[in-house]
């Protein structure tokens, strides 16, 4: 899902810069109104490196279309919609810098797929259903999030002319393929999220306590 | 925050993390039998669209120039991780600030 250069027409690229660079700053604003509690810290930093590394695992699939696990909605069922896009975003910029996995260009496009479309949808649905039920939320949530942000891929590449301008059939590829694929990201998801909730209960974000607060905290 | 102490309090999430890291270049292996290909190159070999690479990284494709496949794929797997956990921590210790 990661957009290599030269495959979005320049003005697409500059619009997703600026829409990405907006919700990246309401993100730390929100942050700062709420306040991270010191426990908070070391928890996102491994948050951040463990998807990092867990985005290594390609998953081979015998038939020629693979992928890998993307970890939008495990950020934010951990950290939270806002501390939870800027690890994500951490992710996603290190990929490009260092390891040239997605392009320079394309850069402000990846991050809106992965890091706030991704990491926002899973984190609303997540919310919408774990009243009901934790495991079954983190599931939809891991699989719906990485659809629409794949979604967004097929967008951004349909809207260039290197793409001919062909929305009708790359929002249908990405949506189609991510959708089956998203299984997995839902698999990985809910057991991520249930080891969580069963051994370290006390990380999971949670909404009433404030934006970036871990249940066990007090404000 | 004491660095020592950082790891113990968190050992097992670094194991995970370490383990994953391990296991990757097997992952790597296990993708270029079977042809990794994502559903973007499909779309883009389905219409033409081919890339236009401006910069390859410092680690291009999680590999350590000079060094053979899986040791490199672990070794990027490795530093890529420890960045990524380093940057994150000084990111929110940064937007914490001293004052909350």
């Amino acid at each position: 899902m990661h957009i290599p250069d030269g495959f979005l027409d320049m003005n697409i690229a500059v619009v997703y810069y600026v829409l990405t660079a907006i919700v990246i700053g309401i993100c730390i604003y929100k942050i700062k109104k709420d306040g991270i509690d010191e426990k908070r810290v070391p928890i996102a930093g491994l948050v951040a490196a463990g998807i990092f590394a867990a985005q290594m695992l390609n998953w081979p699939i015998p038939g020629g279309t693979s992928a890998h696990f993307v970890g939008g909605a495990v950020a934010a069922i951990i950290l939270g919609p806002f501390l939870g896009c800027i690890a994500m975003t951490s992710v996603i910029t290190i990929q490009a810098l260092v390891f040239g996995d997605g392009g320079i260009t394309a850069l402000g496009t990846n991050l809106f797929s992965m890091a706030i479309v991704d990491v926002f949808v899973a984190y609303y649905i997540y919310r919408a259903l774990s009243k009901k039920n934790t495991k079954i939320a983190a599931f939809v949530a891991g699989w719906i999030g990485i659809t629409l942000g794949a979604i967004n891929t097929g967008i951004a590449t349909g809207l260039s002319s290197t793409f001919q301008y062909s929305i009708g059939t790359t929002v249908p590829i990405m949506g189609i393929w991510h959708g089956a694929l998203g299984i997995i990201e839902g698999l990985i998801t809910v057991s991520i999220v249930a080891y969580i909730e069963k051994n370290r209960g006390d990380i999971l974000y949670n909404s009433n306590k404030g934006k970036t607060m871990a249940k066990g905290e007090k404000r | 925050m004491n660095f020592k102490n950082f790891i113990m309090e968190h050992k097992q999430a670094f194991l995970v993390i370490f383990v994953a890291i391990l296991l990757s270049p097997l992952f790597a292996i296990a993708a270029d039998v079977v042809g990794y290909s994502e559903p973007l190159e499909k779309s883009a070999e389905h219409l033409g669209a081919e890339e236009n690479p401006i910069y390859g990284g410092i680690l291009p494709d999680y590999s350590v120039p000079g060094i053979d496949s899986p040791a490199g794929t672990f070794l990027a797997g490795l530093v890529g991780s420890a960045v990524t956990l380093i940057i994150m921590l000084g990111i929110t210790m940064a937007i914490k600030g001293r004052n909350n």
